[in-house]
């Protein structure tokens, strides 16, 4: 009897997973991270090991699940370049090249850690089923699988603050679970109109030794534009929608 | 001082002079606040050494009479300024180009204005400009024969700005759920009255042309036509897509009616011809796991010339330098400088062409610096130019590109008879 006690809650200390819906804690965290259509300003800062910075900032407007648009409107030598995401096709827009040409989730069109998936993000759970959560007190880990071989990184780990929903740290790998980057949620901020989200994506990665690049985030909002905005045809116009 | 107070201070100054230790970032509102008006652009620097060809055919038509030595040296510097001015659904944009220039001829300066033109969106799916603009039809790298309302660029230079046409313009754009994911219409019309796109072909003609463009289960798909008027009617199509994440396919292909071209025979007659001819392109764009990204494209000109053509004018050539070598007239020369800038001189001339460029970006942990190689190989004469290039930006709004070229050949094949065996130069671009 002690011994069937014992294998009951040795079980039941186990099973908490399985309580939790990794689907919708996915969901949710999403939801949690941005609206489903909003409008947004992203400094992004490379640092190098000497400490030399470079800065770009850049105006996004992403609507439903699989459509994004982004456009930098500095340094002035990238100003002007935009960026476009509908599902699985992504383009860059050069004004002086004049014309949209197809680019890669694993490309980076400003050098450093940061790559296109991370400028152009959709949902996550767009892009990722969940193979399995863990709970360790404080946080999960959820394992994530991407879904189609051309998402950048083939499986995620991602901590999630229980309190918060949010995420605290996730580590992008490859299919053969080698690291590829690791990325920082910090500075939870409340952006106004129920955006409560971390203001600060810091990442570093094992392939870049001692160089971070870290995403900063302001004028989070809501904003709903017409599905006409995320085509190639009005790459130039990005900036009107500002 | 104690040795303690100056370790204190030591660590003090080392302290302050890392940025990075403790360091807050931040992000203010004012950094993105948008105004206006906008003016912008670059200032350009780019000393270049070139090395004759002495021997070749291109060189004799132009120093037949004149002396430069092994080498000569140009210096461009060129200010390039844009600006917008922006109120409610209009917006004025204007590029210029002012270019002073130093080579073996002396100084000259020359300015443009690239683009200038009135832009009216009434509504995200629809815009108009009127004005000098650029369309850059076409999805090919180095060349894109369906840019039919855009100047030649340069494939040695794809992304240089071009100075535009003067033409009115408008756009729809309508967006689908389904296979047919979006659609847009761009008409445009291209007026070539007096001095107004008296560069563009024949005057007093209206030329109207059209692009439609699809996202087609994922490939993106244009279908052009231009009239005819100050050129002779040409349609044409184009295609994009991915077929990996990191492998893309693109291609293009024109039909030009009444192409003609002025040509050359042996006995240095010269006559036209015309006929309807077809000129593509297919082309791909790989990204490997090391971050090399290769560049490959095969384009058939079908304007360009025939192999036979071109040896006869290179012999045209010979003939006029003997002749003028022997104490006579330099007209043959003359006749054949005319035909060199009127055709036989331009890049890529011929009829069949290779185009690899590979860039590595940022090998050995070198944050910004991105090496190539570009080759353009003349299918048809088996001549080739080869450029290796190295590109710094590390320097905010700093661009530092230090490249050579090597023209190769056999006598009498594109390449061989160029004036210069070899280039180097240095660019420095700044923008602002």
């Amino acid at each position: 009897m002690t011994a069937f006690i014992f294998v009951l809650v040795a079980l039941f200390a186990a099973a908490p997973v399985y309580a939790v819906d990794g689907k919708q804690l996915l969901e949710q965290v999403d939801r949690n991270l941005a609206p489903e259509s909003y409008e947004l300003y992203r400094k992004l800062i490379n640092i190098e090991p000497d400490g030399k910075k470079k800065e770009f900032v850049l105006f996004t407007v992403k609507k439903g699940k699989d459509k994004i648009a982004g456009l930098f409107i500095s340094p002035a030598s990238e100003k002007g370049r935009s960026t476009l995401r509908l599902g699985e096709n992504m383009w860059l827009y050069i004004p002086n090249v004049g014309k949209p040409i197809r680019i890669t989730s694993l490309q980076s069109v400003i050098g450093g850690v940061f790559n296109n998936s991370d400028i152009l993000q959709l949902d996550y759970s767009e892009e990722y089923n969940v193979a399995q959560v863990e709970d360790q007190g404080k946080e999960f880990l959820l394992h994530l699988k991407a879904k189609t071989k051309t998402v950048a990184y083939d499986q995620l780990k991602m901590w999630v603050d229980k309190d918060k929903v949010s995420p605290t740290k996730i580590e992008c790998l490859t299919e053969a679970s080698m690291l590829i980057k690791t990325l920082y949620f910090t500075d939870i901020k409340d952006f106004g109109r129920g955006i409560v989200r971390p203001a600060s994506v810091e990442t570093d990665s094992p392939l870049y030794k001692g160089y971070k690049s870290i995403m900063l985030f302001a004028n989070f909002k809501k904003r709903e534009v017409a599905d006409e905005v995320f085509t190639l045809t009005f790459m130039p116009n990005i900036d009107s929608l500002r | 001082m104690p040795k303690r107070s100056l370790y204190n201070l030591l660590w003090i100054i080392l302290f302050l002079a890392s940025p990075c230790l403790g360091e807050e970032f931040t992000f203010d509102l004012t950094e993105v606040e948008k105004k206006p008006y906008h003016v912008g652009g670059y200032l350009e620097l780019r000393p270049t050494l070139f090395g004759l060809d002495r021997d070749s055919n291109l060189y004799k038509v132009r120093f037949y009479n004149q002396d430069e030595g092994k080498t000569t040296e140009q210096l461009v510097s060129i200010l390039q300024l844009e600006g917008s001015l922006e109120k409610g659904i209009a917006t004025l944009f204007a590029r210029a180009n002012f270019e002073l220039n130093h080579t073996y001829l002396g100084w000259s300066d020359q300015g443009s204005l690239f683009e200038g033109y009135l832009s009216l969106k009434p509504s995200q799916s629809m815009h108009f400009n009127l004005g000098k603009q650029t369309m850059k039809w076409g999805k090919g790298y180095a060349w894109n024969p369906v840019a039919f309302v855009d100047r030649l660029k340069n494939p040695d230079e794809p992304d240089l700005n071009l100075e535009g046409f003067f033409m009115a313009s408008a756009s729809f754009i309508k967006s689908f759920d389904g296979p047919l994911k979006n659609f847009s219409f761009t008409p445009v019309f291209l007026p070539a009255y007096g001095d107004m796109n008296d560069d563009f072909g024949e005057t007093g003609k209206l030329n109207v042309a059209a692009k439609l463009y699809f996202l087609y289960y994922d490939t993106d798909i244009d279908l052009m036509f231009l009239s005819e008027g100050s050129r002779s009617a040409r349609y044409g199509f184009d295609f994009s897509r991915n077929l990996l994440t990191n492998l893309e396919i693109h291609g293009e292909f024109a039909w030009i009616t009444d192409s003609k071209r002025i040509v050359i025979d042996e006995a240095g007659k010269v006559s036209q011809t015309e006929s309807d001819v077809a000129s593509f392109l297919i082309g791909f764009r790989y990204l490997s796991m090391q971050e090399t990204t290769y560049i490959f494209e095969y384009y058939h000109n079908g304007t360009g010339f025939t192999q036979d053509e071109v040896e006869n004018f290179f012999s045209f050539i010979n003939v006029g330098y003997d002749t003028y070598l022997a104490g006579r007239s330099d007209a043959l020369l003359k006749r054949a400088q005319s035909l060199s800038e009127s055709g036989y001189g331009r890049a890529n001339v011929m009829k069949d062409y290779l185009y690899l460029r590979i860039s590595q970006k940022e090998p050995f942990d070198i944050l910004y610096f991105t090496p190539a190689i570009t080759w353009i190989f003349n299918v048809d004469d088996q001549s080739f130019s080869l450029s290796p290039e190295l590109l710094y930006t590390g320097v905010t709004n700093l661009e530092l590109r230090l490249k050579g070229t090597v023209l190769a050949g056999q006598s009498f094949s594109e390449y061989g008879e160029k004036q210069n065996d070899y280039r180097i130069e240095l660019r420095v671009r700044y923008y602002f």
